[in-house]
């Protein structure tokens, strides 16, 4: 067994990588990453996921659901990290899955994958708790700022993890922009990881103070001029897993059951198959184990 | 020796002075190797007094040290009789404030109690007993509580006189710490005792530490109550412990119910038939009853065993109305404990009774809302098959089986499926032909991967309870049809089945049904696929290549095939069609 799969075997069971092996494979990634464009083409079949945010135990329960990589060929559309206990391990996992294969699996920045953001919403925190510094939360940083910014399924399901633009009209637009830094506070690279769809007409403001809110009739002219059936993204709470909007245009994918550990929502991962017929697979959070959600004080003894 | 060998043992001591706490670890663990390289004089001498004065140290290290001191350092201080001279050292960490190095302190001195020669016991180990049990504080006479049963047969009349009175004070002890000790120890204690004593002396010290004020006291004393029900005759229990079986039943800590409850066929068979019949029926009712959850669920898990005792007219008239209510209980776990001892009545019932009595309980368990329950029925059913026979079984159980293997929850449908092979050997092929193998035909087509899985390794599993002319006829052909389907997941389950199913079929059903199947999806058009069959040819040949003929088709039909798929476009087919090869080329 090479080095890789010790590693991938070591972080299937939720165990941290030593900080130089970790630096090793972040640089690995970056080399494979900087060659991809920022819309990778897929090839179907493929299974779709929305946001993980570090949720571990829920992240193993997807696999098994869906099938393990690179069985199954999977598109990660963003937010790895944050609010979760778990999410060094989540990032690195799938990180050294896409070293490891990296033609079975896609992974699309999102929001959260900032520098900025990772600071205030808690990786940047359980890095330095984990490692005692913030170097593997730089190292990852370093990767996320290679990230796609999106995926296009047979040319006919675009995959992000917002939404869309008011200054893109066309993926090749997206083509065009230089993606290797940190994401913007505005522009189009901002909007495509900050957006979200709306029952507006046209384009709004967004209430994240970052991105905006579209309308069926973006939609709709968006998947015309890119000769597309289906936009796929993230980034918003589903409560049962999945949401389909405006003509079933575009669906928004939620990958992360029971959200935060208390919101009670299930998720979901869309199938497509080599016809790309969508098939929802819905799964519940996993059961509760002793290591899911870390105990804050040593359970009490029973007797005494 | 000369001073190049000893170097090692000076770095050892030096280590036992160590700042560092990790070394003074290693070098306490090698304690016996020091001592043996001091030779038994300096050993005796220099090394034991040191040993006593290096007690100021973390627990970790005492913890360390109480642990060696019990393991035969005696034969490295100059055999048997100078045992006695570790307990100085023990004795002081029997006295320490972490638990955990007085328990083994303790554990270790009575170890050591077992290798005195005779009047040593006397001379040393009863007054060392004695300090501890007058030591000023709670923690030397909680740990002098263990040590009176090693040493009770080793000493002369007069001294077990003072022994027995020594522990009736500890029994009285103004601290519950001390009183919990002197519970906890009472039963191996009076084991030692003639049986006089057990009436004379260990019986008031239960009576005093069984109407203890602190209910933690108290439900230590259950055991207690075991070990001197089984000392006595079932005359004696009825004069001497009535009362208190009545008390401990009744008490009003449900931690100490829960005790009797969790003990209660020990309990019972101490206690002999008459009393049984009389008492103990209706304790067992009242405590299956009892309000609280964890008591009940003690209570039926002792179901069976309890039963057992019993006439079958008995558990019909008094039981099984209490069993009833159980099955229908607030609490999951109550009937989660229910469900995994039920089953155990059928045979202490009889068919007849079994089928009107016990059959709509495990139906309605069986429907349960709560998992675990449903489960423990379904992992007992053999107990009943035995009983009932399988044609009522399958009348009555199937149905509900069935359901639950098409249950919403896909962890109800794996637990299910791993109980099938268990189900196909007490229900035969013939049965399962008929009732089940569409089933597990059906769960290959599942949406969620782990079932797709556990639905392979079943069919494995089911390979070998079966033989391979079963499957050659039943499973082989329907897992190879799938390979044709439009969907590709389908055709992946299809090689994963392949790929499983390779090593417990044989060359001929591989060579005559299976390699013609995966031959074919060598031209998949999904890259996934493809990567799959080179694993799969990579399993097959790793299992042909035993026998000539094997060796032969490797290379006329596996070996072409991967040689295709390393010129694969995809990187990860060639990879795995390169691993394939080169394993094939390694055993050629």
């Amino acid at each position: 067994m090479n080095n890789l799969d010790r590693q991938i075997e070591q972080l299937k069971r939720c165990e941290i990588l030593p900080e130089p092996e970790v630096r090793l494979l972040c640089l690995k990634a970056r080399e494979l990453l900087i060659e991809e464009g920022n819309v990778v083409y897929v090839d179907s079949p493929a299974t779709i996921c929305g946001d993980i945010h570090g949720q571990f135990f829920d992240l193993l329960e997807l696999f098994k659901v869906g099938g393990w990589c690179p069985e199954t060929k999977y598109i990660f559309m963003g937010d790895f990290v944050d609010r979760g206990f778990y999410s060094v391990e989540t990032f690195l996992l799938l990180l050294a899955f896409k070293v490891r294969y990296p033609d079975r699996i896609t992974l699309i920045r999102g929001n959260h994958e900032s520098r900025q953001i990772t600071q205030v919403y808690g990786f940047y925190d359980e890095c330095t708790r984990k490692y005692g510094s913030a170097s593997v939360w730089r190292y990852c940083c370093d990767v996320f700022d290679y990230l796609a910014l999106g995926a296009i399924v047979d040319g006919r399901v675009f995959c992000v993890h917002g939404g869309l633009s008011p200054t893109i009209q066309y993926l090749d637009a997206i083509r065009a922009i230089d993606r290797k830094m940190e994401v913007p506070h505005d522009g189009g690279m901002c909007d495509l990881l900050w957006s979200d769809p709306d029952e507006i007409v046209g384009w709004g403001m967004s209430p994240r103070g970052a991105g905006f809110l579209f309308g069926s009739d973006v939609v709709r002219t968006f998947c015309h001029s890119n000769d597309l059936d289906l936009i796929a993204r993230a980034h918003q709470l589903a409560m049962e897993g999945y949401k389909l909007m405006f003509d079933r245009r575009i669906v928004t994918v939620w990958s992360a059951p029971n959200y935060c550990y208390r919101c009670g929502n299930v998720a979901s991962i869309l199938d497509l198959d080599e016809d790309l017929r969508q098939e929802y697979k819905v799964f519940h959070h996993a059961p509760p184990d002793p290591r899911s959600v870390p105990a804050k004080r040593p359970p009490a003894e029973y007797f005494l | 020796m000369d001073h190049d060998e000893l170097y090692p043992i000076a770095i050892l001591i030096d280590e036992l002075k160590s700042d560092d706490i990790s070394l003074r670890l290693n070098a306490i663990h090698r304690i016996s190797t020091i001592a043996l390289a001091l030779g038994p004089q300096r050993a005796r001498e220099e090394l034991i007094p040191f040993l006593q004065e290096s007690l100021d140290d973390e627990d970790e290290v005492l913890l360390a040290l109480a642990d060696e001191l019990g393991r035969g350092l005696e034969d490295q201080l100059g055999g048997k009789e100078y045992a006695y001279m570790l307990l100085g050292p023990l004795e002081n960490l029997a006295a320490v404030e972490e638990t955990l190095v007085r328990e083994k302190a303790t554990e270790s001195m009575c170890k050591i109690c077992t290798v005195l020669v005779p009047p040593q016991h006397e001379e040393y180990f009863v007054p060392l007993l004695k300090r501890l049990s007058s030591g000023e504080w709670f923690t030397s006479r909680t740990s002098a509580s263990a040590l009176y049963a090693p040493v009770y047969p080793h000493v002369s009349e007069g001294v077990k006189a003072d022994l027995r009175k020594g522990f009736q004070q500890l029994g009285a002890d103004d601290t519950p710490m001390v009183r919990r000790a002197a519970a906890k120890h009472l039963g191996p204690f009076t084991k030692t005792l003639a049986k006089e004593h057990v009436v004379s002396d260990a019986i008031p010290v239960y009576r005093r530490l069984a109407s203890d004020d602190q209910d933690s006291v108290r439900l230590l004393t259950v055991q207690d109550l075991i070990t001197i029900a089984q000392l006595l005759n079932h005359a004696e229990v009825k004069d001497q412990l009535l009362p208190s079986i009545r008390q401990s039943v009744g008490d009003k800590s449900w931690r100490v119910r829960y005790m009797v409850a969790n003990h209660f066929v020990e309990l019972a068979e101490a206690v002999g038939k008459e009393i049984v019949q009389d008492e103990m029926v209706g304790a067992y009712v009242q405590l299956l009853k009892d309000n609280e959850a964890e008591v009940r669920t003690a209570a039926a898990g002792q179901l069976p065993g309890f039963c057992k005792l019993l006439e079958p007219e008995v558990i019909l008239t008094r039981i099984l109305p209490c069993v009833r209510d159980l099955s229908t209980d607030t609490s999951q776990h109550v009937r989660a404990a229910l469900g995994k001892e039920i089953s155990g009545l059928a045979p202490l019932l009889g068919k007849e009774a079994t089928i009107e009595q016990l059959l709509p309980l495990f139906l309605l368990l069986l429907k349960d809302e709560f998992p675990d329950v449903r489960l423990n029925i379904i992992s007992k059913l053999e107990q009943v098959n035995a009983v009932i026979g399988i044609d009522l079984l399958s009348q009555s159980l199937l149905p509900a089986i069935v359901e639950l293997a098409e249950d919403k929850q896909w962890r109800v449908r794996q637990a299910i499926i791993e109980y099938i092979p268990l189900l196909a050997t007490q229900l035969g092929v013939q049965f399962f032909n008929d009732q089940l193998s569409n089933l597990c035909m059906q769960w290959l087509g599942d949406t969620v991967f782990s079932i797709r899985e556990a639905a392979i390794i079943n069919l494995k599993k089911l390979t070998e309870v079966f033989g391979v002319e079963w499957a050659k006829t039943t499973i082989v052909p329907k897992v190879l049809a799938m390979g044709n389907h439009p969907n590709y997941l389908f055709r992946m389950t299809t090689i994963f089945a392949i790929t499983t199913l390779a090593p417990v079929l044989n060359l001929e059903v591989t060579r005559d049904l299976v390699l013609t199947t995966v031959v074919q999806l060598v031209g998949d058009p999904i890259p996934n696929i493809r990567f799959n069959v080179a694993k799969a040819l990579e399993v097959i040949s790793e299992n042909l290549a035993s026998s000539a003929e094997g060796r032969d088709i490797i290379r006329t039909r596996i070996l072409p095939q991967l040689e295709s798929l390393r010129n694969d476009n995809d990187a990860d087919v060639r990879y795995f069609a390169m691993r394939a090869l080169d394993k094939a080329a390694a055993r050629q």
